[in-house]
This record gives C-alpha cells, structure tokens and sequence, in this order.
C-alpha cells in the first residue's frame, strides 16, 4: 500500500507520555521589539491579583485580597446568583498620580531595556479617511464605556517585569487530547494584559490573555506523525486558521518538528509568516442601521459599479514582525511545559475572568476567561471540540483516508450498478405503458383508464429521469474519487491551501501611498485639522455652517485622495453623490415633466419599434 | 471581392455623444452668462463707464465684469475639455469629472442657500439653475458608465484604495 506520509515529517512513538509529545513538538515563539508581556504562569500571576464579583445591580465585592488569593483559594466553590461576573484583578484602581509615576516609570524600564516599538506608517495611514473619522468616534466611546486605562497597562508591565525577575520562566500550558483518530497537542500560553491599544495601537487592552495553537498528529506503524498546525488568530475561524505541516510557504518548521509562531505585538494572535497584518473591527451597529448599509451598497456596487467600502469598519494593525525575543527550541530562551486537563482544578473549576471586568459592553476591554470557557462561562469551542474549532472534525486522519476513499468509491460502483439494473427496468416498463396507452386511443370509452394511465407514465417518467440522473452525477463524482485514489497511491502531493477561504497575509512593504511621510503626517493630524476647521466655521460664519462643513469635508477627501494616490477615484465617487442628491432634487421640482417626458419618450421608441417590425 | 478593412481605432460609446452635447449645452448657458451681466449694465453701449472699485469693494459694473470674465474663462475651458474628451483623452474625463463636481457642488450650495446668503446671491444668481444642474447630473452619470471609463483608460479593474 501507498506511503502517504511525507519521507521527511518527524514522528513521535505513538507510547511517548504526553509530556514527551507537547515537547517534541513544542512551537518556537518570535516576538516583536517593544513587547513588554511573554507567556508566564498563572500560579504567580494569581498570587499577585484579588479576586472580585459584579453584581447585576452594578455594585463590585473583594472576595479575597490581593496577596492572599492562591489557585486554591480560587477554586473554592461559591454560589452566586444570576448575572454575577466573577474576575480578577491584576491592577487595583490608580489615582492621578500614582498613574502619572507609573507612565514615567514604565518609560524608564523601556529605556533601560531599550525595548522599544516604533510603528513605522501606522495604522491610520492604510485606512482611509472615513475609517478614520470612524475611528476617531471610537476612540471616544471609550469614554462611555468602560475601558482599561494607558497607566493600568503601564503599571502591568512594571509588575510583570518584578515578577519575572523573582521566577525568570516563559510558561505553556499544553494539553493532549485523543478524538477521531487524531491526536492533538494544544498549547496554551497565559499573558498578564493585552496592551495592545495602548502599546501598538490597536483595538483594546484587558488584563491578562489566554492564546493557543494546536498541532494535529495522525498515527501510522506505532508512530505519530504531525499533519496540521492551528493557530488562533482575529478575523479567522474553522479551515483558515489551520496550514498543513508541508506547507513550507505558508508554515515555519525550525529543527523540523518546531512550528514557528509570530506572536502579534500586545495582542498576542498567532500568525505563520512575519509581517504587519490588517486586522478589521467592524463596529457593532444596529441592525435596521446595517440594512440600510448593505442596500446603499448593493446600489452603490451593483447599479454604480463603485468598488465596495464599508467605512463603519475600522483597519487595526498587528505587528507581528518577529525581530523581538524568541522563545522555544533552537531559540535564545526555552519553554517551561507545564500538563493540564480536566482534572486540573483552576482550569475546570474556575469560570469567571483572568483579569479586570471592565463593564465594556462590546466586550473588547473585559479580560479572558480561562482555556475551558468563555467569558459568559459556557464551553469553550476549542477545548471541547479541538477538531472543529479548526474545520477537521470532517477531514480524516490520512491512513483513514485512504480507506474512506476506498469504500466511498465502493459504494458508489454499488450504487451504479444498482442504478444500471433499475433504470433498464424501469425504461422497460415505461415503454411498454406507453404502447399500452397508444391502444387506448381513439376508444372513447376507455377515457378514464387513459387519464390513469397517463399519470402513470408521467410518475414513471420522472423516476427514470431522477435515475439517469443520479447515475450521472455519480458518473462524474466516481470520476473524481478516482483521481483523488490514484492522486493518494501515487503519493502525489495535493495542493495543501484548497480549505483555505480567506489567507491572512502581511501587508506588503511598499504600499501604495504617493507621499510616504506626508501619508503618515497627514494621517496623524487630519482629524483633529478638521475638528479646528469646524471650531473655526462656527466661530467666524455661523451661517454657513452646513455649507461649510460640507466643502471643508470634500477638500479634506480630495486631500487624502491626492496622497493616496486615488484622486481620480475620489473624484468620480463625490461627484456621483452630488449627481445623486442634484438628481433627487430634479426630481422633486420637476416629477410631472420628468414622468411626462419618459412616457413620451417611451411611447416613442415602442412606436418606433413596432413600426420598424411592420416595415421590415 | 471589397474586403472591409479592419477598424483599430477607438470606437466613440453613445454615451460619449451624450456628454459632449450636454458640454456644448453647458457652454450655450455659460455664453448668456458672459454677455447677460454686460447687456444688463450697457457695457456694449456706453462702454465701461463707472469706476470697477468702490474703496475695497466691487461696484455693479466690476461685479458684472468679474462674473462676465469668470464665465468666459470657463467656456474657453469647456471648448478645450470638449476637443480633448471627443479625441478620447484621459486627461479630459478627469478634467470634466473634477469640473462637473465642482459645479454640481456650487449649484447644490446654491439651492440650499441662494435665498439665505447674499453673497451667494451676488456671485451665482438668485435662482438656482436647473439646466446646468440637469446637464451635470448627465454628465456624471454617463462618465460613471464602465465603458467611458474604459475608453477613456480610467477603469482598469485594478483595485482601489479605499478613502
């Protein structure tokens, strides 16, 4: 039989403990430069924090204190009612000064370390205006809704560095579970806080964070070979998120059993290639809101032929560039494995959040619940259903495969002989109804069994055509089983990104910006320059407020146009909406010509039309 | 056996017929608008006799000259849009959209304000203009159809930067 594994895959005897399997096959980590949070233990983690409850009438309970909370104390049963959250807290509440002193020192550490980030064109130059506008509304609603605080991150990373220098260890918490024929190694790593927003600009900031990546083995001989790797990531879910292991384009393997993560800078999301990503927040708007959004754009695309834009969605930026620490194999800094499942109590037992509730109903600033659950406490999909979360619950182990191809090809060479025998049968039988019919005729007095009889045949007819059919259809699915069995004995590769809907990929380096500098400086002071503009407009002609703002509004895109490279788009879009709205004035002084002139118009051409069909 | 010879220029879309007779509409308009203020103040007659400037500010005669003057300018640039636009020029469709919406947004500011602001009123008129704003909208509409922009080398299915 057909070797379908790749000669030079590493393997894993199928008795190694599980401790042995996460090992061997433990990831390599880069970082990006100015990453202040590596993946540490909870033991300590929780010893620094305090243990909470909300309440549904909003009002907060310490549990246990800050230095007196343990994993077990955590776990201890305490009955709540509904709607109560149960959460960490890593940062107690900071005054203004205490806030002012851990900015300064946060910025000392940096220096010190010289551990520092620079964004490069930031994010606020890949998107456009709009985004932008929209993001800077964003970026007020903070103000509303609850938010973990620029000094809260700072004087995370300065207790985190304290931590670390008393245990110097960078921590994964790896799992192995056995489902499908598959064995699968998941690793989790823990973070105190998610600086994210404040550290690199992005979409939020939470205390603490909870990643994983997974590595699917199938076994063979008494050996487990790796097939798939998984990596959780923002935007993507199911197939997306998993590359196969000879997927060298897409997938790092150092020392060849060490897949290579590139760890997104504050975020922590996992990518397979170095880069800049643009990760996408869609806002959550309401729906008649998004309806409305969804009809201008099907007339915007489909009857204007307009590109699609949706400016309620919001680019972010994930560094994952990689030239930060590294932790793993081969690498300058090692891991500290550490076993856990079901029976680990503060993985099972404890529900609530690993960091601050911070009351934000979008959910963006609230910290993680732990491996097993999400923040509402149910199920976690990637700890109970490890194959689905990355779309394998419907692929098969390889060995397997083969033979579910087999007996698949089996069954349907069945079902066409099947199909052969009844079809004749039934054509048989057809024909000779309808030589029975064509007797009746002309027999008035065999008018009701005629009728009968053709319902008969008209019911027949239909089965011998479903029939046919089938035996087509299966005509030309035996015919790509085939290929796929002889594609599989000939130990032929198959192309490994065909489950791959949408391929997370960098930025590339050279973007499309005419002015790179001027891009970036107009990107940073745009907003507030219009925001000035408006303060202005009001100020010195209140009159022309709604004039004003709409043309200072239409320089400031043609701006942005010019520097983007886009002029000539831009132009064409803001003048088709003028033309829209000059076109529904039109309208609304002129409906009864407008009206009288296309039925005339009409009228005519119909006439023209039908004259030429007589003519001719 | 006449054989046709094969055509490789540029065929000219309808539409393209289209704009460039809603273009020789708007200069028509753009024409009265250049003698209109002048036959108001007897410039052909009398000549311009008044002074133009009273202190810093324009008198009848100088407001009528500057918007006689103004229109001028934009009906010799009509005439050199419309050659350029009938020979198929990239330069032209951009030149024309980039006008169309300057003018669609100076009528629009117009009929939401030419009864509230005076100065609007001086310089554009009391009335919004419908047929310029009827030409406009043609004009935008036909240089959005997909094959101008192809013949004119605007659309070329590349992707675009968002704004």
């Amino acid at each position: 039989m057909k070797v379908y594994r790749a000669s030079d895959r590493p393997a894993a005897p199928a008795t190694a403990s599980d401790l042995e399997l996460l090992r061997q096959f433990e990831p390599v980590a880069y970082f990006t430069n100015g990453e202040p949070f590596f993946p540490t233990d909870v033991d300590h983690y929780v010893r620094d924090c305090s243990l909470w409850e909300h309440y549904p009438d909003e009002h907060e309970k310490l549990l246990v204190k800050q230095g007196e909370l343990t994993l077990e104390k955590l776990v201890e049963p305490r009955p709540a009612a509904f709607g109560t959250v149960r959460f960490l807290r890593f940062i107690e509440n900071l005054s203004l000064t205490e806030s002012a002193q851990v900015l300064a020192d946060q910025a000392r550490l940096r220096a010190r370390l010289r551990n520092n980030f620079h964004a490069g064109i930031g994010r606020l130059a890949r998107g456009g205006f709009l985004p932008r506008l929209v993001d800077g509304l964003f970026s007020l609603s903070f103000l509303l809704r609850g938010r973990v605080s620029a000094a809260t991150a700072a004087a995370a990373e300065l207790d985190y560095y304290e931590m670390f220098k008393e245990e110097p260890k960078y921590v994964y918490y790896g799992r192995v579970a056995r489902q499908n024929g598959w064995t699968i190694l998941q690793y989790w790593f823990f973070f105190c806080f998610n600086n994210w927003r404040s550290g690199f600009h992005g979409v939020n900031n939470h205390e603490s964070d909870w990643e994983m990546i997974t590595i699917y083995l199938y076994e063979d001989g008494g050996q487990l070979i790796p097939e798939w790797v998984a990596y959780a990531s923002h935007d993507f879910k199911g197939d997306d998120l998993r590359r196969r292991w000879d997927d060298h384009g897409e997938l790092q393997i150092n020392d060849e059993c060490h897949p290579v993560i590139y760890a997104g800078a504050g975020s922590h999301a996992s990518y397979f290639r170095p880069g800049e990503y643009q990760a996408e927040f869609n806002l959550p708007l309401p729906n008649w809101f998004s309806g409305l959004m969804r009809t201008w754009n099907k007339f915007w695309t489909e009857t204007l032929g307009q590109p699609a834009g949706n400016p309620f969605r919001i680019p972010f930026v994930d560094f994952a560039r990689g030239d930060g620490l590294r932790i793993g194999p081969g690498a300058p800094q090692s891991w500290s494995p550490a076993l856990i499942d079901e029976s680990t109590a503060w993985v099972s037992q404890y529900r609530g959040l690993w960091g601050l509730f911070a009351r934000d109903p979008i959910s963006g600033e609230n910290a993680p619940a732990g491996p097993m659950y999400n923040r509402d406490g149910t199920p976690r999909s990637s700890w109970y259903d490890p194959l689905g979360f990355a779309g394998l619950d419907k692929v098969p182990p390889p060995p397997q495969a083969l033979e579910l191809l087999k007996s698949n090809c089996d069954k349907v060479i069945q079902r066409q002989e099947e199909l052969e025998q009844l079809i004749l049968e039934k054509a048989v039988e057809l024909q000779s109804l309808g030589i029975e019919m064509k007797g009746m005729e002309g027999n008035p007095h065999l008018a009701k069994q005629h009728a009968a009889l053709e319902k008969t045949i008209s019911a027949l007819g239909a089965e011998v055509k479903g029939l046919r059919r089938e035996r087509s259809e299966n005509t030309a699915l035996l015919q790509g089983l085939a290929q796929q069995l002889e594609r599989l004995n000939a130990g032929e590769p198959d192309d490994p990104r065909t489950h791959i809907r949408h391929l997370a990929e960098p930025d590339k380096p050279t973007l499309a910006f005419r002015f790179d500098r001027a891009a970036e400086t107009w990107a940073a002071i745009s907003l507030s320059l219009l925001l000035f503009a408006i303060a202005g407009l009001i100020f010195l002609a209140p009159h022309y407020v709604w004039a004003g703002l709409t043309i200072i509004f239409l320089l400031f895109l043609v701006a942005e146009s010019i520097l983007r490279a886009a002029f000539v788009q831009t132009i064409a879009r803001i003048t088709l909406i003028l033309a829209m709205v000059a076109a529904l004035i039109l309208f609304f002084h002129f409906w009864k010509w407008i009206i009288v002139g296309a039925l005339l118009l009409t009228g005519a051409f119909l006439m023209f039309q039908r004259l030429r069909e007589l003519t001719g | 056996m006449a054989r046709r010879k094969k055509n490789n220029r540029k065929k000219r879309p309808v539409a393209v017929t289209v704009i460039a007779a809603a273009i020789v509409v708007l200069f028509l308009i753009r024409l009265y608008q250049v003698f209109e203020p002048l036959i108001r103040q007897q410039v052909f007659e009398n000549g311009i006799a008044g002074p133009l400037f009273d202190g810093w500010r324009l008198t009848d005669l100088g407001r009528a000259l500057l918007s006689s003057v103004t229109y001028f300018v934009l009906s010799a640039t009509g005439i050199a849009v419309l050659i350029g636009f009938l020979r198929l020029r990239r330069w032209s469709w951009v030149l024309l959209m980039s006008w169309t919406g300057i003018s669609l947004a100076i009528t629009l500011v117009n009929y939401f304000y030419a009864q509230r602001l005076l100065g609007a009123q001086r310089l554009l008129g009391s009335q919004p203009n419908y047929a310029v704003m009827a030409s406009n909208v043609i004009i935008a509409f036909a240089l959005n159809m997909t094959e101008v922009q192809r013949i004119f080398g605007i659309r070329r299915d590349e992707s675009v930067p968002s704004l």
